[in-house]
């Protein structure tokens, strides 16, 4: 099998992060980025970033609702834990933290998803 | 006078009716007897009998039954201290049958400060018994002559029973939670065995005095003397860490007060101290006052002086 | 139940990396509860170990299973063969699992992946705390239920002693409640609350781990 490119990984809430990314038009953007749905950001586990990370994923994104602003109410503080404990773990395996990151957009900042995506994207490759 | 327990000077004075006066020495942190003799100095003909601390806040200092022998021999009379945190049953009635072969006469029970505030918070810790169990343990060794496991306290078969006669003393904290139940911890306490306590330090007259009605319609008071305890404060910032630090004490603000307004803070000070004994005197139930005068034992002659409670009686009879 | 927590990752690192055939084993019962040892975290352990391994230039094979108990030798039967495999088994069963592993498989090495804490409860998700010492001579309902030997810091049968204030402890008033508090209140609640002027006596500490390592034979049971 071929091996594949390293693509960034976005974990999107499907509440706001992955309405915002619907809104795309310029597609040269996600080039080495694959978006997955999740139904609450909050729903994101250690043991996944991890996985993906494992599995050659330059990096993981995760994309929540804007803080006090959650559907299931606290589903975006609990996916920050989540992101620093799997921070520490990247820290405990000697590699770099930066390749996880949490950050919280609403379901209408297109803007802000393709700068994040960006910023992080430079970071990486 | 009726039959004494162990014959101390604390007991006589007591007996006698008196006033009592005890303070506070705590052994060197070291195998320095020069702290001891020091100290000892300071005491001596000032107070009837004085608390040789055992390992305070855990940290550790030299044990207490040897502190106490020479502070003995510097005409001291100890009162030397166990807690409950470093030693066993077995080790306790050791040292207790010790300390009494070696002339003490007067021991206190304490529960003991956990070892996470001193200087070896690594240690296990003890804890076969509480305080109320170590003073039940003792009264068993003076009265009913026998060890916590029933044996008689003789050498041998054949051999005389030669118990420990030891004047019990317990300590209480009118001031800590549950407030409610505190008078019946006392209580237990002297069911126990106890023929003596001490208070910790006092600053609030008021509610202690609470505390002492209490006290004195179970009738403890007269079932035990109670000795209230005090500690002179030597400036502002020592008054308000003891009101902001430690658990259930309350230093009244017109202290703080007066401290703050006088040009020497020590003098105002020992002056607060020697009206609170004043006051603790007129108080019905206090039999005596415990001056814990923490590395300030040299101000305690004076204290005990203004106090007019200088000279001490004589009680050898 | 039985409540671990994990080693910090350097000294499992440390003392797995060696070892080339590593079978990461966790356990169905108590450590899943506290979310120590089950399937999940070990999972989680097993991509730490690989990503650390790709770091530091380690060649290791790594396997992972979970067992419904490690403390009774019939779940083992399933994974035998996986521990047969392996040159190592990092258990992430409390002390008795790891223990047990090791003495149903004469001659493996069995490493501990945590540090097993207390007997304890789930005071809610993500909480767990102390609740028994296992004296092996239960004074329950002295008590109204609730353990001075377990709860408070000294063990005290005739609490609380001076150091309790607004219902804590002061070895820890952030996460220590007095348990003599707590006693009182409850006896309060029960309406017993002159049990407590009694004197409870020295307590008889053999029948628990000072009597020595426990083992109980029930002779109608053994086959």
């Amino acid at each position: 099998m071929a091996k594949k490119k390293s693509e960034l990984i976005v974990l999107c809430c499907e509440n706001s992060a992955y309405l915002a990314a619907e809104s795309l038009t310029d597609t040269k953007i996600m080039q080495s980025v694959k978006v997955v749905m999740l139904p609450c950001s909050g729903r994101v586990e250690v043991g996944l970033i991890l996985k993906f990370l494992e599995n050659g994923a330059a990096g993981v994104l995760v994309l929540g609702c804007p803080l006090d602003n959650c559907k299931f109410v606290r589903g975006n503080y609990r996916a920050q834990k989540r992101v620093d404990v799997a921070m520490k773990a990247l820290n405990d395996a000697g590699v770099n933290k930066d390749k996880v990151k949490i950050d919280f957009i609403s379901s209408l900042d297109t803007h802000k998803f393709i700068a994040l995506v960006k910023e992080m994207k430079s970071t990486l490759f | 006078m009726s039959e004494l327990k162990a014959g101390s000077r604390l007991e006589r004075i007591f007996e006698k009716g008196e006033f009592a006066i005890t303070a506070e020495l705590g052994p060197p942190k070291s195998a320095d007897v020069e702290v001891i003799k020091t100290k000892a100095g300071y005491l001596n003909g000032n107070v009837d009998a004085v608390n040789i601390t055992d390992n305070q806040t855990a940290i550790v200092r030299m044990s207490s039954i040897a502190a106490g022998y020479l502070a003995m021999q510097e005409g001291l009379e100890p009162i030397i201290q166990i807690t409950c945190r470093d030693r066993n049953r077995i080790s306790i009635q050791s040292d207790v049958l010790g300390a009494y072969a070696l002339g003490i006469k007067n021991i206190l029970c304490l529960t003991g400060d956990h070892q996470k505030f001193g200087n070896h918070p690594n240690s296990k810790n003890v804890f076969d018994m509480d305080s109320i169990q170590l003073i039940y343990m003792l009264k068993q060794m003076r009265d009913e002559k026998i060890f916590a496991c029933g044996d008689e306290i003789k050498n041998s078969k054949k051999a005389p029973v030669v118990e420990p006669k030891i004047y019990i003393g317990g300590a209480a904290n009118p001031f800590g939670d549950p407030f409610e139940f505190r008078v019946i911890r006392l209580a237990k306490k002297v069911k126990a065995g106890a023929d003596f306590i001490q208070t910790q330090c006092i600053y609030d007259m008021d509610r202690f005095e609470e505390w002492m009605k209490q006290v004195r319609d179970r009738g403890i008071h007269e079932k035990v003397k109670i000795m209230a305890g005090v500690t002179p404060l030597k400036s502002v910032g020592m008054a308000k860490y003891m009101r902001d630090s430690v658990a259930g004490l309350s230093v009244p603000d017109y202290y703080i007060d007066r401290l703050s307004k006088a040009e020497d803070k020590a003098a105002e000070g020992i002056k607060i101290c020697v009206e609170q004994i004043q006051k603790l005197r007129e108080m019905e139930g206090i039999a005596g006052v415990h001056l814990m005068a923490i590395e300030w034992e040299k101000r305690v002659p004076e204290i005990v002086e203004q106090a007019g409670l200088l000279p001490r009686p004589e009680v050898n009879n | 139940m039985i409540v671990g927590e994990q080693k910090p990752f350097e000294k499992v690192y440390e003392s797995v990396k060696e070892y080339k055939k590593v079978l990461i084993l966790g356990c169905g019962t108590c450590v899943t509860v506290c979310m120590a040892g089950g399937e999940k975290e070990v999972g989680i352990l097993a991509s730490t170990i690989r990503l650390a391994n790709k770091q530091n230039g380690i060649r290791m094979e790594i396997q992972e299973a979970t067992v419904a108990r490690q403390c009774d030798r019939e779940f083992f039967d399933e994974v035998k063969d996986k521990i047969n495999w392996a040159d190592a088994v990092l258990s992430m069963a409390c002390g008795v699992g790891v223990q047990f592993c090791s003495e149903v498989f004469e001659g493996k090495r069995v490493l501990p992946a945590l540090n097993t804490r207390f007997y304890g409860t789930t005071e809610q998700q993500g909480i767990w705390s102390e609740r028994c010492a296992g004296c092996g001579d239960c004074v329950l309902d002295k008590f109204g239920g609730i353990c001075p030997i377990a709860r408070c810091s000294k063990s005290l049968l005739n609490g609380p002693c001076g150091g309790s204030q607004d219902g804590k402890c002061e070895v820890d008033p952030d996460n220590i409640d007095c348990a003599w508090q707590l006693i009182y209140d409850r006896m309060k609640l029960l309406g017993c609350l002159e049990n407590l002027e009694e004197n409870q006596v020295i307590k008889d500490w053999s029948a628990g781990r000072d009597g020595g390592p426990g083992k109980i034979v029930r002779e109608d049971m053994v086959l």
